[in-house]
């Protein structure tokens, strides 16, 4: 890089990660809390029994629990694991990254002065949608078809009568439960655990620093590439730039794009806002494929998901979003902004 | 590897951004980056990572009890990859960026941010909601007039008045003062009479920035001022159609090196 090339790429790198890092602090902090302090069960509890409703559901309960889309697969794995049905297992995982406080907040700030309250409800509205969608199809769908073989039988392992032991409704005393033991549940826990909670706040600190850096390093990849992208040095950006105002290849181009940064829900809207010549088709369709799937979600699926079933996932995901950005821009150019 | 060892090396990777952010909201070098709604966010952000940061060094040897059914095989702390590799991958590029930064864009990229690009009235759309309505009664009332009888103006009312007709019939003509960068012109410039006059509108940071340019006609060979410095120039305000667009040229009259004005861009408000 030429002298003049370092200094654009150096201003644009700071400032998008000056703009975005106080946010993904706020949805790791939050994430890590949830991961220390939540019982597994407690999402069962908001569903309810009817399958189609508990999808609806499913793809609201980000509200409640918001996670971004690194976080939410590990919090599936073990929700799965702990009997949560697959379609709103499922539904949450795709829909919490979007539909939750954190990334619309993030949304409406990074868009403020460019149609904040379109692109945030559109976002939050086709993230809901796509993910209740597919929650829906996989309610229909055998489970060996679904989930990896292993989660597979460990579930039917855990469904089988001799295996429920107090330790399946017992989550969160604190005990060391690798020795195996059975409890009476009538005891106080506070009591009985006098440092419990200033050790679980440590620990909620340590998810959250760690969730934090996780996050963090695909962010500062994304935010590099961005960089490079916004100031012209990488190559391609030309034909990137050619591409921005066509209704039909821009949003396929940013959701290519939205796949290979992996960014973050929670600071992707700042990347989003600084593409100012794409349509605001191609900008929703990185803002909802983004949170969906892109190249690490792909290796954290694979913890849950048959490689079949992903590759499916992927293909219909993209497919489905991209026909609704180009529908959704030439909307936006006929009734709201002509 | 250790897993205090873990927590120190994504403890400093936590501060190095914290000291970071801390540091360009300290300095005020942050004005160049963010607009004033996102520097007290910058600020909460930085004071918020030093705190976790602190307090996960400190308690790094500190044994901790998540609470949960530890009976499967999950991980409240093990990363995607090698903590020396994400240490390496979080604090390198912010290391260098700080390091090259000159907190601007160089001519190229300006260029590439409209410096030079012809302005069309799609292009001055963004605008209409932020500036009031201009009428001519507006104008006098909302201006100020210099002692020697131009009024002033702002780069933005100009370039919004070169994609709106209506505001192009008030203004045409009209004897203005306005202040900016000034660059050398590049295109349509036979006789080396012309120059540029930029500012920078941002809306959320700097990434996402772009240049709102007039042209300025000396009529012979422009004086010496600095290159990309700031100025003030008076002159009378016209849009000619040239190469098939309308342009916003100033006939200078005056042009004056100015102080950088606190606010160099402008902003979303």
């Amino acid at each position: 890089m030429n002298p003049d090339a370092r200094q654009d790429f150096a201003l644009a790198f700071l400032s998008i990660l000056f703009e975005g890092a106080p946010f993904i602090l706020l949805g790791t902090l939050i994430s890590g809390f949830i991961d220390i302090y939540l019982p597994a069960g407690a999402m069962d509890r908001f569903l309810p029994k009817n399958k189609t409703f508990a999808v609806l559901t499913a793809g609201l309960l980000g509200a409640v629990f918001p996670v971004c889309e690194c976080a939410v697969v590990p919090v599936i794995r073990r929700l799965v694991g702990k009997g949560l049905p697959m379609s709103c297992a499922l539904t949450y995982m795709l829909a919490a990254p979007i539909v939750n406080p954190i990334t619309a907040l993030s949304t409406w700030k990074a868009f403020q002065g460019q149609a904040p309250w379109m692109m945030t409800g559109g976002r939050m509205l086709l993230g809901y949608l796509v993910a209740v969608g597919v929650g829906l199809i996989v309610a229909r769908l055998p489970l060996r078809m679904v989930l990896r073989k292993n989660l597979v039988n460990s579930l039917e392992k855990n469904k089988s009568p001799e295996s429920h032991t107090a330790h399946d409704t017992h989550t969160c005393c604190g005990h060391d439960h690798d020795h195996d033991h059975d409890h009476d549940h009538d005891h106080d826990h506070d009591n009985h655990h006098p440092h419990e909670k200033e050790n679980r706040l440590v620990a909620a600190m340590r998810s959250a620093q760690k969730d934090f850096v996780d996050v963090g390093v695909y962010f500062t990849i994304g935010v590099a590439i961005t960089a490079l992208f916004n100031t012209g040095i990488a190559p391609g950006a030309e034909w990137l730039d050619s591409l921005a105002g066509n209704p039909v290849a821009a949003p396929a181009a940013l959701m290519a794009l939205a796949f290979i940064l992996s960014l973050c829900s929670t600071s992707d809207a700042f990347i989003a806002a600084t593409l100012a010549k794409f349509t605001w088709g191609a900008k929703l369709a990185f803002l909802v494929l983004g949170p969906m799937l892109d190249v690490k979600l792909i290796f954290l699926y694979q913890t849950v998901l048959t490689r079949k079933f992903i590759l499916a996932l992927s293909v219909s995901i993209f497919l489905v979003i991209w026909i609704v950005a180009i529908a959704w821009e030439s909307w936006i150019g006929k009734v709201v902004m002509p | 590897m250790n897993p205090t060892l873990r927590r120190i090396l994504f403890s400093l990777a936590v501060l190095l951004w914290a000291a970071c952010i801390l540091y360009f909201y300290n300095s005020g070098r942050i004005v160049k980056y963010l607009v004033p709604d996102f520097r007290p966010i910058a600020l909460a952000g930085g004071l918020g990572l030093a705190v976790l940061g602190l307090f996960n060094l400190i308690t790094a040897r500190q044994h901790a009890d998540c609470g949960h059914d530890h009976a499967h095989d999950h991980d409240h702390e093990g990363g995607d990859m090698n903590p020396l590799v994400s240490l390496l991958l979080m604090s390198l590029p912010i290391a260098l960026s700080m390091a090259w930064t000159k907190d601007q864009f160089s001519q190229s990229t300006l260029a590439r941010k409209g410096l030079y690009a012809d302005v069309q009235p799609s292009d001055t759309a963004f605008l209409a909601n932020i500036l009031p309505p201009l009428t001519l009664e507006e104008i006098e009332k909302s201006h100020r007039k210099t002692s020697d009888g131009y009024l002033e103006f702002s780069l933005m009312e100009i370039f919004f008045a070169t994609g709106d007709r209506e505001t192009q019939g008030i203004l045409d003509g009209m004897k203005i003062e306005t202040e900016g960068r000034i660059v050398p012109e590049r295109d349509n410039n036979p006789d080396g009479t012309r120059m540029r006059l930029y500012r920078m509108f941002m809306t959320c940071c700097v990434a996402d920035s772009r240049a709102i340019p007039i042209i300025l006609e000396f009529g012979a060979e422009p004086p010496l001022l600095p290159e990309n410095g700031w100025v003030k120039i008076a002159g009378t305000l016209t849009f000619p159609e040239e190469n098939g667009s309308l342009k916003a040229v100033l006939k200078v009259d005056r042009a004056t090196a100015a102080e950088v004005p606190e606010e160099e861009k402008f902003m979303r408000r």
